[in-house]
């Protein structure tokens, strides 16, 4: 008797993990194949399989929608975004773990506060005009930088995972005559790649997906246009509205990247958001 | 053992280093964190409609009159604020939980597949994933609605992006895109439970829900409580997906308070007109934040209470 209601939950938790499994991935898995579908069987909504494989779209996307300017530039801003993010996080969380100085306790009080304190997009408004006053609204450094940002939580990792790093290490490169910028360089960047790995991988996958900010620091420099912001252009242009398997093709590019880069590193990808929530 | 402070001396030079290292993400958190605040704070007390529309002119607390009194698209943003708030940590937390106790047991094939498969949707975005639920949602082809009337739950089409439904169906998306993280988040503190009180649990004969409800959640309180915060924080600023999909609409249906103080300054969707109100948008958007510090705060203190029980 026991062994039966044993197996009926047994089976009905797996109902439900694949009803979970499923919500998750058939947005995604639609959308890929949708993409190789014909607009007609997009429209008039056939089976999930397309009828034939129509490489056609992305062909169209690549070449008629200049998709792959876009994509380019997806790249060089996610990347060095993603360079500057470990480079100013790693800086300022290693000097915060190992050293006080006049203004620390402040310092770490305003970053706290602004972990809870938001204005939402509407802090682009304030940022655009202040980069229009040293003329730098149209550059690719300026998005970057914005991109960027602060970053406070990162901060914040660094600087515990480099708390757990023995202090005894750099008082003996201290001894030897390094400097402090050196022993950052030389011996902590190295110790915590780690977490500096997760940093990386979550800001760059931020900055390829990001919508509104790129949006709105691109609205008066269409050359600048990313990947996510052009897809989702697309749902604004009249000759893309009837067009859903170009949609679907351009929706494809924009998740492919980041799917790839996923299957690679997803361990890390969770080993980063467990370590943050036991931390934090 | 820690050293004093102001016992260890350092030579210029060292300062020099510190502060200079510092200062790329300091100066980051100044222009891009700190400014934008202290704008926001300048002109909530301004009437200006940016170049082109004259100087700003000073109103003192003209915006917040018609914030309060006459401003009935604000408010109705914050109630949908609240409701999509509600409406998925309500649910979001629940089901990550489950998933997270489900594949956390020791003896499960595949776990790691599973886990990474859950968590796949937190890496896609939410603005091109909207555009793809804009064709799944359609009420005429959409593939919900011909599930739907496949497996006979319903009759007639549902208009998923008409107003009745559309906040289901932009809290149904906001779960979607979040239940990966949080139960990675659930995973991270149940791997922190040790075995052996389970182990004892077992030999008085306790059942599953007793086990969950005496065991797992008592001990999950801290993690528990730190997850809640960040699903609040994030949760009432959501907005990207509900950008893209319904733009606040139909009829201000799914409107979100800091969508609401965007379309001020910025046009919701491109092509659209939008009338220029920096001195209000940014007195709309310090209320918002308000109101999320107070939610914050009450949740905290909430949250604070809760500790002293188990005490």
């Amino acid at each position: 008797m026991k062994k039966i209601s044993y197996n009926i939950g047994k089976i009905l938790i797996w109902i439900v993990i694949a009803v979970l499994i499923l919500f998750s991935v058939y947005p995604v898995v639609y959308a890929l194949l949708g993409s190789l579908k014909t607009n007609a069987e997009l429209t008039l909504g056939s089976g999930i399989l397309p009828e034939g494989f129509q490489w056609g779209n992305y062909k169209k996307a690549f070449i008629d929608s200049n998709f792959l300017e876009y994509g380019k530039n997806s790249l060089i801003i996610s990347l060095a975004t993603m360079a500057l993010a470990v480079v100013t996080t790693s800086l300022s969380g290693y000097i915060l773990a190992r050293f006080d100085f006049a203004g620390k306790k402040l310092m770490t009080a305003a970053y706290t506060a602004m972990m809870f304190v938001t204005i939402g997009s509407v802090a682009l408004y304030p940022i655009t005009q202040l980069l229009a006053k040293v003329h730098l609204q149209k550059s690719m450094l300026a998005l970057v930088l914005v991109l960027t940002g602060a970053q406070i939580t990162n901060v914040f990792l660094v600087q515990g995972f480099v708390s757990g790093i023995p202090v005894e290490l750099d008082e003996a490169a201290k001894i030897d005559g390094c400097s402090i910028f050196r022993i950052w360089w030389q011996i902590i960047i190295p110790l915590i790649r780690p977490i500096l790995g997760v940093i990386a991988l979550f800001t760059f996958r931020n900055t390829w997906n990001d919508y509104i900010t790129t949006l709105v620091m691109t609205m008066s420099n269409k050359r600048l246009t990313t990947l996510t912001v052009a897809v989702v252009q697309l749902k604004y242009s009249v000759f893309a509205a009837a067009e859903w398997h170009i949609m679907l093709a351009g929706a494809s590019l924009a998740i492919i990247p980041v799917l790839i880069l996923y299957v690679f590193t997803n361990k890390q990808f969770i080993a980063g958001l467990t370590a943050g929530s036991v931390k934090g | 053992m820690k050293r004093r402070k102001g016992k260890y001396r350092r030579g210029w030079k060292e300062n020099i280093q510190i502060y200079g290292m510092l200062a790329p993400n300091f100066i980051l958190f100044l222009l891009l964190a700190v400014y934008p605040i202290l704008w926001v704070f300048r002109f909530m007390f301004y009437s200006y409609g940016g170049l082109g529309s004259g100087e700003p002119v000073f109103v003192g607390l003209d915006n917040f009159k018609r914030l309060f009194t006459n401003d009935p698209i604000f408010w109705k943003s914050v109630v949908n604020t609240f409701i999509y708030a509600a409406g998925k940590i309500g649910l979001v937390i629940p089901m990550a939980f489950f998933a997270a106790m489900m594949l956390n047991r020791k003896n499960l094939r595949g776990a790691g597949f599973l886990r990474a498969t859950l968590f796949l949707p937190t890496i896609m975005s939410s603005a091109v994933m909207a555009l793809i639920f804009y064709l799944l949602f359609n009420v005429y082809n959409g593939e919900v609605n011909k599930y739907l009337s496949l497996l006979g739950i319903t009759k007639t089409p549902v208009n998923w992006l008409g107003e009745e439904h559309a906040m289901l169906t932009v809290i149904i998306i906001g779960i979607w895109g979040g239940l990966g993280n949080y139960m990675i988040y659930f995973l991270a503190g149940l791997q922190g439970i040790p075995e052996d009180v389970y182990e004892s649990a077992e030999l008085d004969g306790v059942n599953w829900w007793q086990r969950t409800w005496y065991i797992t959640l008592p001990m999950l309180g801290p993690v528990l409580k730190m997850i809640l915060m960040i699903s609040i924080v994030l949760a009432f600023q959501d907005m990207s997906h509900i950008m893209v999909l319904t733009e606040g609409g139909p009829v201000n249906a799914t409107m979100v308070m800091f969508l609401y103080a965007y379309q001020f300054f910025f046009p919701i969707a491109p092509g659209s007109m939008v009338v220029t109100q920096f001195g209000y948008g940014a007195a709309v958007s310090v209320v918002a934040a308000g109101i999320v510090g107070i939610v914050t705060l009450l949740y905290l203190a909430a949250a604070r209470k809760l500790d002293k029980l188990y005490d």
